[in-house]
């Protein structure tokens, strides 16, 4: 990854230019950026949009498989009941958190919970930039994006040949990476109790509550994050009344 | 069972799967020029810049390692180009589990059983297809009116504070419930998330007290490391 990085805002930018770059290589400003990001950001979607339906169309006219649209549409609708609202709700939950920029990158790449955000908030606490300030998305895109490019490069190298080598684990240590998720969970959610603990009170009271109580799986994100949201801005309020007085 | 191995490892579905990971490729480079050409504007150093990515990457070896483990699970039921199609993109794995196996019984085949067919297999894949796209759709369609509301909140400066407090409540409430879904999974993974929970400190703690920054980059890596030797002990 060898990227060039622009100089400071006043300096003539022509020393830092990287061989590949022409004089065009200049300083975006954030609203270029956004622009720029929704661009190239709808682009590679709608891409894959296409690409993810040609494929089930090649398998199903090309090579002579078709299921029939009978059984696809029943498929489909047993799927679509538990997952459809999902779909607006997930997108608009994590949008404060992700950004523009970081809405079209998570949702591409996929491992929003287990990778994308655990990378964007650790960077944000590296560099010091807080979440859902200019500086903080371009730390989060930065972030993710690379995580995104080593996750498909550690993928692409697993399928095309590394896989027998991780078969040749003994099973009582692959049995052990299903507590790579809990660990990633509880070490992220410590990251933000240390700075703020009553809000970790809160969430983690959410957490378990949606979880265990009689909440349908599709509500669940979406209650715990909001309920999270509203209660810690009653809290903050209640403080800044209480210094008032 | 063996038949529809092979449709499934055909060159024809080879080519779609390494187009959709070469997008993905290209998507991550193309964010990561566009965000280090805007970081001066934001008061953002190139040394910063170049922490950011490296902390990225490196935190992301963790999480990449654990889908390694569902990617080739998922390769004995699928194929190997859907696998890399469908965990490379968007889906969580237990969600392209429940597209595929969904779909494979609607056309009368369990996954990965006896008599698991073509059809069966083409079934599985509408259906995860399909399902993925909705997730797109919103976001390829959405997004831009998503960015118009934050933008009109964070004209005053007054909102930009409050915009902040709502980012990390909503971290903070989107962590937990991910946290709360593993601890009821059983005992062993609540034991695990408390034990990360108390280790990430201490290992923030020494990255300040000894000005350790590169120790914050790892302390991800290190949790999870320190997560699956707990959980290797207990289980």
């Amino acid at each position: 990854m060898n990227m060039s990085i622009p100089a400071g805002r006043n300096q003539v930018s022509e020393s830092t230019i990287d061989t590949r770059e022409t004089s065009e290589e200049t300083i975006l400003d954030f609203e270029t950026f956004h622009t720029k990001s929704h661009f190239w950001g709808r682009l590679t979607i709608w891409s894959v949009i296409t690409l993810t339906l040609m494929v089930p169309l090649y398998l199903s006219f090309v090579l002579g498989f078709h299921p029939g649209w009978s059984a696809i549409l029943s498929g489909f609708a047993a799927y679509a009941s538990i997952i459809a609202i999902v779909w607006v709700v997930e997108p608009i939950s994590y949008y404060p958190v992700l950004g523009v920029s970081g809405t079209y990158l998570a949702f591409l790449t996929g491992n929003i919970g287990n990778m994308c955000l655990p990378c964007a908030s650790v960077a944000q606490s590296v560099v010091g930039a807080e979440p859902g300030t200019k500086k903080g998305e371009i730390t989060s895109t930065l972030a993710m994006a690379a995580a995104s490019f080593v996750n498909i490069m550690i993928i692409l190298f697993v399928i095309l040949g590394g896989s027998y080598l991780l078969s040749l684990l003994p099973a009582s240590i692959t049995d052990s990476f299903r507590f790579v998720l809990p660990a990633i969970f509880g070490g992220v959610i410590a990251q933000f109790a240390i700075q703020k603990p009553s809000w970790g009170a809160i969430g983690i009271a959410f957490g378990l509550f949606v979880n265990i109580g009689p909440i349908p799986r599709a509500f669940q994100t979406f209650l715990c994050v909001l309920g999270t949201i509203v209660v810690c801005m009653l809290l903050q309020k209640m403080k800044e009344q209480k210094d008032k007085a | 069972m063996e038949n529809v191995m092979e449709l499934a490892n055909s060159t024809g579905l080879w080519i779609f799967a390494l187009l959709v990971a070469g997008i993905v490729v290209f998507q991550a480079i193309t964010f990561i020029r566009l965000a280090t050409k805007t970081s001066a504007s934001v008061g953002m150093t190139p040394d910063e810049v170049r922490a950011a990515i490296r902390t990225g990457a490196i935190s992301s070896l963790g999480p990449s390692l654990a889908i390694v483990f569902v990617v080739i699970s998922f390769m004995t039921l699928i194929g190997d180009p859907i696998s890399l199609m469908r965990i490379g993109i968007i889906g969580s794995a237990a969600i392209e589990t429940v597209g595929a196996s969904l779909g494979s019984e609607a056309a009368g085949a369990g996954l990965g059983s006896e008599n698991f067919t073509g059809q069966a297999f083409t079934n599985a894949v509408w259906v995860m297809c399909l399902g993925g796209i909705g997730w797109m759709l919103f976001v390829a369609l959405f997004t831009k009116s998503l960015g118009k509301i934050q933008h009109k909140a964070a004209a005053k400066n007054k909102n930009v504070n409050a915009l902040k407090a709502v980012s990390t409540a909503a971290m903070i409430g989107a962590f937990s419930y991910l946290g709360g879904r593993e601890m009821v999974k059983g005992f062993s993974e609540s034991i695990v998330l408390v034990a990360a929970f108390i280790v990430m400190p201490i290992i923030m703690w020494i990255s300040h007290k000894l000005n350790w920054a590169w120790l914050r980059e790892w302390s991800l890596g290190l949790v999870i490391i320190v997560g699956i030797a707990v959980g290797y002990f207990i289980s």
